[in-house]
């Protein structure tokens, strides 16, 4: 099975490119933010089955941080963005 | 006491001795290549890319969103980073020393790259002046098509020696020949 993803600057690459560093979902708290939140946002995660949204960093092309939708189930690709317009579509809600 | 400070390229070992005549799959290396990187600043980036676009006399590979590479011949040197260091809202870095340049050329040349980068080379995918970084025998490199079957290999200086030989390595069975070029 082939893991292809299409980074929106370099085009459909393997995933032996990409550096895969986790779930893109936590948002990172306040400073001033309870112990709690900071706790749940280092140490705690969710481990779905189907649909996640995850950091992949592009290390053998351009070397940005992308978004990717996909199914770790299924493999499949939903969207990949970078991650700088992900913060700002992220913000915008 | 006299120090004799001597010029000599990463490949000397890999290559000098061993040229033979250029087949039709041939790699030239280039001997000293002039090689730049090119960073815009945050904000400038479509302002330096417009600059760059129409740059004289060096050639400009796109590295990712606000970065790139300049590569030109050895001559151009001190007057290429010149020219680049006036375009407002970037900074330049030379790379030269860090950086070999190998142009591999010839009808099987996609053949012979299609087992190093798992990108697609197909002309409609990655059309002629278009570049890009992308991993070429799993080193981190920049892959630029410069003519329907002639590509240009950018990569760092201390894995160019492994490069060279998995591409010569996949080039065998195409007669893939190397030679240094002088510019
Ligand atoms: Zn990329």
């Amino acid at each position: 099975m082939a893991s292809l993803i299409t980074c929106p600057h370099c085009g459909t690459r393997p995933k032996e490119e990409f550096t895969i560093r986790g779930d893109a979902a936590p948002r990172r708290p306040g400073s001033a933010d309870r112990d709690e939140a900071w706790y749940a946002y280092v140490y705690i995660r969710d481990n779905p089955k189907g649909r996640i949204l995850e950091y992949w960093h592009h290390a053998g092309g351009c070397r940005r941080w992308l978004v990717v939708d996909r199914d770790n189930l299924t493999h499949e690709v939903f969207g990949v963005v970078d991650a700088a317009d992900f913060q700002r579509t992220e913000a915008a809600e | 006491m006299t120090l004799h400070f001597l010029h000599r390229h990463v490949l000397e070992d890999h290559l000098a001795g061993f040229e033979t005549r250029p087949n039709p799959n041939h790699v030239n290396v280039a001997r000293r290549p002039v090689i730049l990187s090119v960073l815009a600043h945050s904000g400038h980036e479509a302002a330096v890319a417009e600059r760059l676009a129409e740059l004289a006399g060096g050639s400009v590979r796109f590295c990712g969103p606000g970065e790139w590479l300049v590569a030109g011949p050895a001559l151009l040197g001190e007057e290429l980073a010149d020219r680049l260091g006036e375009i407002p809202g970037a900074s330049v870095c030379d790379q030269s020393d860090g950086k070999v340049l190998m142009a591999i050329g010839g009808p099987s040349a996609r053949k012979i790259l299609a087992k190093c980068v798992a990108a697609d080379l197909h002309g409609d995918v990655f059309a002629e002046g278009q570049s890009a970084n992308m991993l070429c025998c799993h080193v981190a490199s920049n892959l630029a098509r410069t003519g329907a079957d002639l590509f240009e290999i950018i990569v760092p200086r201390s894995f160019a020696g492994s490069v060279f030989e998995e591409l010569m390595e996949m080039g065998r069975e195409y007669a893939l020949t190397a030679s240094f070029s002088e510019d």
